[in-house]
């Protein structure tokens, strides 16, 4: 009998990489503006080796809009993507995701606030939209900590869920709020809250993979942890792990995790829930293996959807958002409906 | 006692006829711009305008004081401010409206429902709907509601000072293939421009100079490597932002190349001058004027 691997072998990691790079190449290469595919090979050869690029390649719609969206779509999806993973592992419940938890509502409100009364950094013009759903972000996991702390000190799954879901109601009616005082700025909280990557640069990038080698490494190391939560709690606690320290470390890195994307990229829903159903198709319910397929799988479908954005309408740019949404509902049912049928 | 009965009754009677003249002359009936026809006791004298543009339309006329009421976006003239607010827009709130005692309130296609309508008719109030999307279309504008509050002169003569501004303007420019990328919403929210059917595009056009984005629509999110590519010899922003706006566009990575960016010609108008159906579109077009021509305030052409 052959053995299953328990992690990924090489040869999984290659195949995932070489995915992710194809998917990438394609992103860059095909965009609103046809730019032939021989300058943008050049373009990026060239920039790679420090080479001088020649005259009359848009060397700009290349490496400074195009290079730096596709980079950041693919983090954001990657961690997006992860954090829905851990969440459902961690509260065994499939329709958990990154929202689960309040703090990407807690974000949003946050950038509402940054919005409405006009929060600014002095010498930036969008920074406190940033600067205060990171705030914000961190703000909502301590409020949502002490919250479970108060009610449920063993941090019962059902306890976590409920304290979230009451929290992301809280911080809507609070956006609500705000927005029936400042309607002057309904316009840019809708367009905000629908989310856009196409104004990201290689800044936002350098916050990002930061977050996500830090918060990822994290819960990656905590494979094991989770997948005996998967069986349930007491087992877990019966093969020796600190159930209370696991579970607040975990909702922490995602939460920060989460902060980060939500800060940067506005909210971007359905990856986080759909993307890791997708994964445990391939990998199976073992988070070793599910956790970096979750995250090979969330970059390039967020990837794929990002295109379609920038490509469908053009030179009209739908909101990554509704793509995902629409893609993502569609998608869910699909799978939802097989499973079932399977049974 | 027989001739004071004649006498009251012919006296009745005089009262009766002169009421029946007065009750006629100042019935006034306009079809509004959504072809609803719209009968109104005159003379006017207690109106709400639910849209800024009708607002300053009203003001431009001189019906100020036959204001009652304005719906809460209503900023200009800055002496409107002192008025009672209303709420508009999908909130419009009927109780308000009422309480205020208007006869007639203006509102635009964004602000009502078939039900408001019909309720306000109940209650006495008429209605007049306003929807203008081009010069044209505010022109037809302000002489409804010249028709309306009887300023029917006012109107023609307001008209024709709209029609002579930007005829003169366009006297003043050569038609050229230059463009200019008109930005509603920025970048950081997602890039968004506009295209045929909105003022920014007819204002460029008397300013001899093409839209960037004549292919598209009404208002679009576009993508930012089209701006690019289109290479605008002018950006104008219309986002409303504030003093670091222009910075922000300056400074954003891969933009460096365009002629815009290149020559500075980046410009932050007066969002609402720009987007409003009203009388305001003529400073809107001088000022978009001066941008692109490099012209000092003194040597503008008067509005």
């Amino acid at each position: 009998m052959k053995k299953i691997s328990d992690r990924f072998t090489w040869r999984t990691y290659v195949l995932f990489v070489a995915a992710l790079i194809g998917t990438m190449l394609l992103c860059i290469c095909v965009g609103s503006v046809s730019i032939p595919l021989g300058d943008t090979v050049t373009a990026m050869w060239n920039s790679l080796w420090g080479l001088e690029i020649p005259a009359g390649i848009s060397k700009s719609i290349i490496l400074n809009v195009r290079l730096p969206r596709v980079i950041n779509v693919a983090l954001v999806g990657a961690a997006l993507s992860l954090c829905g993973a851990a969440m459902q592992g961690l509260l065994r419940n499939p329709l958990a995701d990154d929202s689960t938890l309040g703090v990407s509502s807690g974000a949003s409100l946050g950038a509402v606030i940054a919005l409405a009364f006009g929060v600014t950094i002095p010498g930036t013009t969008y920074g406190g939209t940033m600067i205060m759903a990171m705030g914000f972000a961190f703000l909502s996991l301590i409020m949502i900590l002490s919250l479970a702390y108060v009610l449920d000190r063993s941090l019962s799954t059902n306890s976590i869920i409920l304290i979230g879901v009451i929290f992301s109601m809280f911080a809507s009616s609070v956006i609500n709020l705000i927005v029936t005082f400042a309607e002057e700025h309904i316009k840019s909280i809708t367009f905000w809250t629908m989310g856009s990557l196409s104004g990201t640069n290689f800044g936002h990038s350098r916050i990002l993979a930061l977050a996500l080698l830090l918060c990822g490494g994290v819960i990656l190391r905590y494979s094991r942890e989770l997948n005996a939560f998967a069986i349930g709690e007491d087992n877990a606690r019966h093969i020796g792990v600190n159930v209370r320290r696991v579970k607040m470390i975990i909702l922490i890195t995602v939460s920060v995790l989460i902060g980060v994307c939500v800060s940067i990229s506005g909210t971007i829903s359905f990856v986080g829930l759909v993307m890791p159903h997708m994964a445990r198709m391939i990998t199976g319910p073992n988070h070793k293996r599910l956790l970096p397929a979750s995250m090979f799988s969330g970059a390039i479908f967020l990837l794929l959807a990002d295109l379609v954005a920038r490509t469908l309408l053009r030179p009209i740019e739908l909101s990554i958002g509704v793509v995902t949404s629409l893609v993502g509902a569609v998608a869910f049912i699909t799978i939802f409906y097989r499973t079932r049928k399977a049974r | 006692m027989s001739r004071k009965l004649v006498s009251l009754f012919l006296a009745l009677l005089m009262m009766f006829s002169m009421a029946t003249v007065v009750a006629e002359s100042s019935t006034i009936t306009v079809t509004d711009m959504f072809g609803r026809e719209v009968t109104i006791e005159g003379p006017v004298t207690r109106i709400i305008a639910l849209e800024p543009s009708d607002c300053e339309m009203l003001c431009a006329l001189g019906c100020e004081d036959a204001l009652v009421g304005r719906g809460k976006y209503c900023d200009y003239p800055a002496s409107v401010l002192e008025l009672p607010a209303v709420q508009s827009g999908a909130n419009t709130n009927l109780e308000e409206i009422l309480a205020l005692n208007p006869q007639v309130v203006v509102m635009s296609d964004m602000a009502h429902t078939t039900e408001q309508v019909e309720l306000l008719e109940q209650n006495g109030i008429r209605v007049i709907g306003t929807d203008a999307n081009s010069i044209e279309e505010v022109y037809a504008n302000i002489r409804l509601l010249g028709m309306v509050m009887g300023k029917e002169a006012e109107a023609e003569a307001l008209v024709a000072r709209m029609q002579q501004t930007f005829a003169d303007v366009a006297a003043m420019c050569e038609q050229t293939d230059k463009t200019i990328y008109f930005e509603v919403m920025p970048l950081e929210w997602g890039l968004w421009s506009a295209g045929t059917g909105t003022f920014m595009h007819e204002l460029a056009e008397i300013c001899g100079m093409k839209n960037a984005f004549a292919d598209i629509e009404g208002w679009q999110q576009v993508s930012q490597e089209q701006v690019i590519e289109r290479n605008p010899d002018y950006i104008v922003l219309v986002t409303g932002m504030g003093e670091t706006a222009v910075d922000e566009v300056m400074g954003r990575a891969g933009w460096e190349g365009i002629t815009a960016i290149q020559n500075g010609d980046v410009y932050n108008a007066d969002s609402y001058a720009m987007t409003r159906p009203a009388p305001r579109l003529m400073e809107a077009v001088i000022d978009l004027y001066n941008f692109l021509y490099g012209i000092v305030e003194e040597e503008a052409p008067a509005a």
